[in-house]
């Protein structure tokens, strides 16, 4: 069953009289269960497709469909059963982090309030200040008391927008756990954007590339890390480098950089031709004290396709 | 509209009233302050002039907290979600804009209660004068022909927020304020020039005060003016909350509601 379907989604913004296209006809699905990415450069229009979806922002044309239902027609159960969180957006700032919760909770009809927030207040530790007021949370208090309020009513279909901006890195994993075994357990469909490429590649069972308001690419991170057509090897060799640089020059290989007795250059993956020039490099007897080969990554994919702007 | 979610919102708004003292201030200490300020000047004028001054003064001042706060308490409630960034969290939940409204307008109105209860108090406690003693048909038509009037101003401030944010939060402040001249709270509309008088006779609260002045002065009461003023009023009304909408419809067309500021 997909949970999220967008179909030709176009939304325009007017400045000082210009037009400005910031969603340009985008079309997707999320299954059920599967956590999807949103990824892309700032204005790319990742949250615009967000703030569509969750009824904050009217679409100007396209089709929108939230557990099967377009949510202007069926509101009640659309609202009722989804839920969004992200870090650029506080909770009420005058009322307590427990105070806030309660309203939530009510708001979205929730039974046994007092336990479903403390079950939220203990996930997401924070126990400690769900009496301080919202407004004297550290950033990355914020940010989970925003995802405590996203989980509030078990949503079926959940929006995460940047939502781990301004956590420590443990903090920031032990969310993603969070997140992770929330979709799994309740099966349900997450939207998620992020700038952190390795969270997105985490989590995310699909991943749609935006830039320019248009989805370039939708597919699983793998897949799409295979855009990127090269791996990026350094070598380090016990004496003078400059034999092992006339032998890669020869080979056409680009050197990204140089120094000392270390050597970074970029291979292509085709042809085995990486194998070849490493294999080559081993036949000429360069004895090594260091190789390491790095595969391509999400943040290679993100930046290939932000500078395509 | 759901009763759950109205009460949702009631909570919020009764949290803030609680954890924010310039909330607790706009129900306690400027009413009081008024309040001092209008029966000392009554004192003095009636030490010059022998008229009885305190009844018109105080009971204009106690009533025009219907207006005050019912007006500056919807522009005003609407404004902390922006101030706090909190309309994305709002707006993406089930609540519609008429429960929000519902929640803003009631919580008004307990406000308003709660401050006409204190001043009627200290009005009591310090000038021996009871509002009540007027004439309790007249000062509960008055209270609801005056807060019926707050929420019309209310709703327009609320559509100026809505479609250009908070850079005219000013409006929530000085619209009443700008009105105050012009609806004759504690002067007859006889005393103004022409050209006031011809702004105060459209503005239905005046109507009000004329016929609070006339019930303590015991003369006959322009039933009329009040007849006008209700009309007017529900009138007023309902093209505010159809502005309102489309204020709001708009916001969302803009992105204002999504960036909430």
């Amino acid at each position: 069953m997909d949970c999220i379907e967008v179909y030709d989604l176009v939304k325009t913004f007017k400045e000082k009289g210009k037009e400005i296209v910031a969603v340009d006809s985008i079309s997707f699905k999320v299954k059920k269960g599967e956590m999807f990415g949103l990824l892309g450069p700032n204005g790319a229009g990742k949250s615009t497709t967000i703030n569509i979806l969750t009824g904050l922002l009217e679409k100007d044309s396209g089709t929108v469909k939230i557990l099967g239902f377009e949510p202007e027609k069926n509101w009640e159960f659309v609202k009722n059963n989804s839920n969004v969180a992200t870090a650029y957006s506080w909770l009420s700032d005058v009322l307590t982090v427990r105070q806030n919760l309660r309203v939530y909770a009510k708001i979205y009809g929730v039974k046994n309030t007092e336990k479903r927030i403390n079950e939220l207040l203990e996930m997401f530790e924070l126990g400690k200040v769900a009496d301080r007021k919202v407004i004297r949370l550290s950033s990355g208090e914020n940010t989970r008391a925003v995802l405590c309020k996203g989980l509030i009513n078990n949503p079926k279909v959940l929006f995460l927008d940047e939502c781990t901006v301004g956590l420590d890195p443990d903090i920031a994993d032990k969310t993603r756990n969070i997140i992770k075994n929330y979709q799994k357990e309740n099966d349900a469909a997450i939207l998620f954007t992020s700038h952190y490429m390795y969270e997105v590649e985490q989590l995310c069972d699909r991943i749609a590339f935006m830039s320019n308001g248009k989805i370039i690419s939708i597919d699983t991170s793998s897949n799409l890390k295979k855009l990127i057509k090269k791996h990026t090897v350094e070598i380090a060799v016990k004496k003078d480098i400059k034999p092992l640089m006339e032998l890669l020059k020869t080979e056409g290989v680009e050197i990204i950089f140089a120094k000392d007795n270390s050597i970074v250059f970029e291979v292509t993956t085709e042809h085995d031709k990486m194998y070849k020039v490493i294999s080559k490099i081993f036949h000429k007897g360069f004895m090594l004290s260091n190789l390491h080969v790095k595969g391509p990554t999400l943040d290679d994919v993100f930046i290939k396709i932000a500078r395509q702007k | 509209m759901k009763l759950h979610r109205i009460n949702a919102l009631l909570l919020k708004y009764y949290y803030i009233t609680i954890n924010r003292v310039d909330r607790l201030f706009d129900i306690v200490y400027w009413p009081i302050i008024d309040l001092f300020i209008w029966g000392f000047t009554a004192f003095y004028i009636q030490e010059l002039s022998d008229v009885n001054v305190l009844s018109m003064l105080l009971g204009g001042a106690i009533l025009w907290v219907f207006v005050w706060r019912a007006s500056q308490d919807i522009a005003v409630f609407i404004l902390e979600d922006f101030w706090s960034r909190n309309l994305y969290h709002l707006f993406s939940s089930p609540v519609r804009l008429s429960e929000h409204l519902t929640s803003i307008i009631m919580i008004g109105l307990f406000r308003a209660l709660a401050t006409f209860v204190l001043m009627w108090i200290v009005a009591i406690a310090f000038y021996s004068f009871n509002i009540l003693t007027i004439s309790p048909l007249i000062i509960a038509f008055a209270v609801f022909l005056l807060t019926l009037f707050g929420w019309a101003v209310g709703l327009f401030v609320a559509a100026f927020i809505f479609r250009y944010g908070q850079r005219i939060q000013v409006l929530a402040w000085s619209v009443t304020f700008l009105l105050q001249p012009f609806v004759c709270i504690f002067y007859p509309l006889s005393v103004l020039p022409e050209w006031a008088a011809r702004i105060a006779v459209v503005l239905p609260p005046t109507h009000v005060f004329e016929a609070l002045r006339a019930a303590i002065y015991n003369q006959a009461i322009n039933y009329a003016g009040l007849w006008y003023a209700l009309i007017a009023e529900l009138i007023l009304f309902v093209i505010m909350a159809f502005f309102l909408q489309a204020a709001f419809q708009r916001s969302r067309k803009t992105g204002l509601l999504a960036k909430g500021d």
